[in-house]
């Protein structure tokens, strides 16, 4: 490729390239947050936002190609027209944390637009004369800046994903350290313990957290004993009406739950379960078993064939073929798939609200539930018992992580 | 004494793909048998079918004269190679070569200090010795070969099995594998049965050797008088040629250049 006509061809600075897929992302976030300016219902503001977005729809379509300066004027008017929005729409709102994030959206992909645009890289490659020299330069400025402009764009992206998931937990956080048992105020306004005293001290938590331990244990512990020799047939045996039983498990699926409450709530009337643990184990054990089966067998699947017949050839019957090399190398499987169950037990709401009508076979979330609906709405009390919750799940994923990513990622034994 | 037999084996699957048709074959002791056969000819069916670890349909397999058609695989007392090694990946190779051994019941259970006696011995015979607490995954192709080989043999086996144990190494080392593979044989005098598509491999390890297609036998007898006397059509294309070939190409190879231009 000696000629310089061919090679601008190839040749695209990388601010280019970075902003022809930011802007569409700034178009998109600018259209989504519509909804808050309308929500607020300020008609002009409204209007701004909606000239906000039409404007980056057509400075994206305007971005400049080689050689191409008159194009790239365009640009640089609509990125000033756009900063200059961005500004005044800045300047008329309260500086609250969302708001200020909300209208950087507008405000850094406008300024960046123009800085860049203005900038040399490409002032010299819309430019008439674009020396084979400033091809190579710029391609060795394109190779160097290219990993960090990656970089930041997937951090921003990942960023706004753990603010989604964060900042629910940082408010309930909030309010159980908080004074008192309403909701609002600012965050880290005050700072009390007396809810998490309060909810340890009572006797109704720890009776909770003791069915909840008992019914989610036990539904672990059934589900796997149900669940493994049932995904290893599934996995390794041929028989009749195979197919269909598997099917048959994902069938109860595909209804909400509430359907089959009803009837759950007469077997479990017949068979005089109502408010005992066996009786929850055993409903949430059905919900859980097609999850665990599917997935057990999905990673027996994995396990070679051959593996279980140089066993045989070393003397193993079926069951010790099962024991000493099917299971022990199905660890990080059943790790998560008990896990799994476990935490669908302790978790559930509606099952144990409708089993259970004394206060004393109640589970942690029904016993959550109650201190809102009972007694007046006693948030504070409420946060904190919900932290107390969670407390344990996390300390589980932090303990299963390994086999946790293991065990999805299952590739089992290559190697 | 050990011998194999095959009477009038059949083996027909259940979606009805008829892989061995008509099998009657007869090993001897401390003979190295090859099955030689293009992919799909049954070699590693009959190979199975012996094993235990597949049915037979119709007709007889003995080991020592006594039928073994139903016996489990761990009780016919033989020992096997697998193509991808088979290694038990939880286990460290300590354990995977006294797995069988430990497995062991009635009359020939052993006790611990026999077990440790005779891993040690097969893993300095099989220049294991300073891997026996690695797991599988820490060796390398050739040392999981000589693993899973020595977890064959360390059962004492009647009959040792291999259904086409170097396909997974690279030339240089299948080169070696199958010098050790035949020193160890002389050695030790187990009768082997081994699986193969390879004619080379067949030709150099066997002491006789049964082509088979499309599930029946062609021939049985000594390699080179197969070569020599091939008994039909396609024992002449799938052999002789095939050797021929070999030999025609790096003939032309290696001529001297001066020897070209005449």
């Amino acid at each position: 490729m000696t000629n310089s006509e061919d090679m601008r061809w190839w040749y695209v600075p990388l601010e280019i390239v970075m902003l022809r897929r930011w802007l569409v992302a700034a178009f998109i976030m600018n259209v989504l947050l519509l909804t808050v300016d309308y929500l607020r219902a300020e008609s002009d503001l409204l209007l701004l936002g909606v000239l906000t977005c039409v404007l980056f729809a057509a400075l994206r379509a305007s971005l400049p190609n080689v050689n191409d300066h008159v194009r790239r004027n365009i640009s640089l008017v609509l990125s000033a027209a756009l900063l200059g929005i961005a500004v005044y729409r800045f300047l008329r709102i309260e500086p609250t944390i969302f708001n200020i994030w909300m209208h950087c959206w507008s405000l850094i992909p406008s300024g960046l637009t123009l800085f860049w645009l203005s900038g040399r890289p490409v002032t010299v490659w819309t430019s008439r004369k674009l020396s084979d020299s400033a091809i190579e330069y710029g391609l060795m400025r394109n190779a160097s800046l290219s990993k960090m402009y990656h970089a930041t764009s997937t951090h921003v992206t990942l960023l706004h994903f753990v603010a989604i998931t964060v900042i629910p937990l940082i408010w309930i956080i909030d309010i159980a350290f908080s004074e008192g048992n309403a909701l609002g105020g600012q965050i880290g306004d005050s700072f009390t313990t007396e809810h998490f005293s309060k909810i340890l001290n009572g006797d109704s938590f720890w009776t909770w957290f003791r069915n909840s331990l008992i019914v989610s244990i036990g539904t672990a512990l059934l589900g796997l004993f149900i669940a493994i020799p049932a995904g290893y047939a599934f996995s390794r045996y041929k028989f009749t009406g195979r197919d269909a039983s598997m099917f048959s498990f994902l069938l109860v699926q595909m209804f909400p739950g509430i359907i089959i409450l009803v009837p759950y709530f007469l077997v479990m009337k017949t068979l005089g379960l109502l408010n005992s643990h066996l009786g929850l184990i055993l409903a949430y054990c059905v919900t859980a078993l097609p999850l665990c089966v599917w997935m057990l067998k999905g990673f027996f699947d994995t396990i070679p064939r051959e593996l279980e017949e140089a066993a045989a050839l070393d003397g193993c019957n079926q069951f010790q073929v099962f024991t000493k090399v099917v299971l022990p190398l199905s660890t990080p499987a059943i790790a998560v798939t008990a896990l799994f169950s476990f935490l669908a037990a302790w978790n559930e709401f509606l099952l144990a609200l409708t089993f259970n009508t004394s206060n004393d076979m109640y589970t942690l979330p029904v016993g959550l539930a109650s201190l809102i609906s009972s007694t007046g709405q006693a948030w504070g009390d409420f946060a904190a018992a919900s932290l107390l919750v969670s407390l344990p799940v996390a300390l589980l994923f932090l303990f299963f992580q390994k086999f946790l990513i293991d065990g999805l990622s299952a590739g089992g034994v290559k190697g | 004494m050990v011998s194999v037999e095959f009477e009038q084996v059949n083996k027909q699957y259940e979606d009805g793909f008829q892989a061995v048709k008509n099998l009657t074959l007869d090993i001897e002791d401390k003979e190295f048998l090859v099955l030689l056969g293009p992919s799909g000819c049954g070699k590693s069916t009959t190979l199975r079918m012996l094993a235990g670890l597949e049915d037979v349909t119709e007709g007889d397999i003995r080991i020592d004269g006594m039928k073994v058609n139903h016996l489990p695989a761990g009780a016919r007392g033989l020992g096997m190679v697998f193509q991808s090694y088979a290694l038990y990946p939880h286990m460290s190779i300590r354990d995977n070569l006294s797995f069988g051994l430990r497995m062991m019941k009635g009359t020939e259970k052993l006790d611990a200090d026999e077990i440790a006696k005779r891993v040690k011995d097969i893993a300095q015979l099989l220049e294991l010795d300073g891997h026996l607490d690695k797991k599988p995954k820490e060796l390398s192709g050739g040392q999981r070969q000589r693993v899973a080989l020595g977890r064959a043999l360390v059962r004492r086996p009647k009959v040792l099995l291999m259904d086409e144990p170097l396909s997974n190494l690279d030339a240089e080392l299948r080169h070696q594998m199958r010098n050790e593979i035949r020193r160890l044989h002389d050695e030790l005098g187990t009768t082997t049965i081994y699986v193969t598509h390879d004619q080379i491999e067949a030709m150099t390890l066997a002491d006789r050797i049964a082509i088979l297609d499309k599930g029946e036998l062609q021939q049985h007898c000594a390699p080179m008088e197969a070569y020599h006397n091939p008994a039909n059509e396609f024992v002449r294309s799938f052999l002789c040629k095939h050797i021929d070939d070999l030999v025609d190409t790096a003939n032309a190879l290696f001529k001297k250049p001066e020897e070209v231009g005449e």
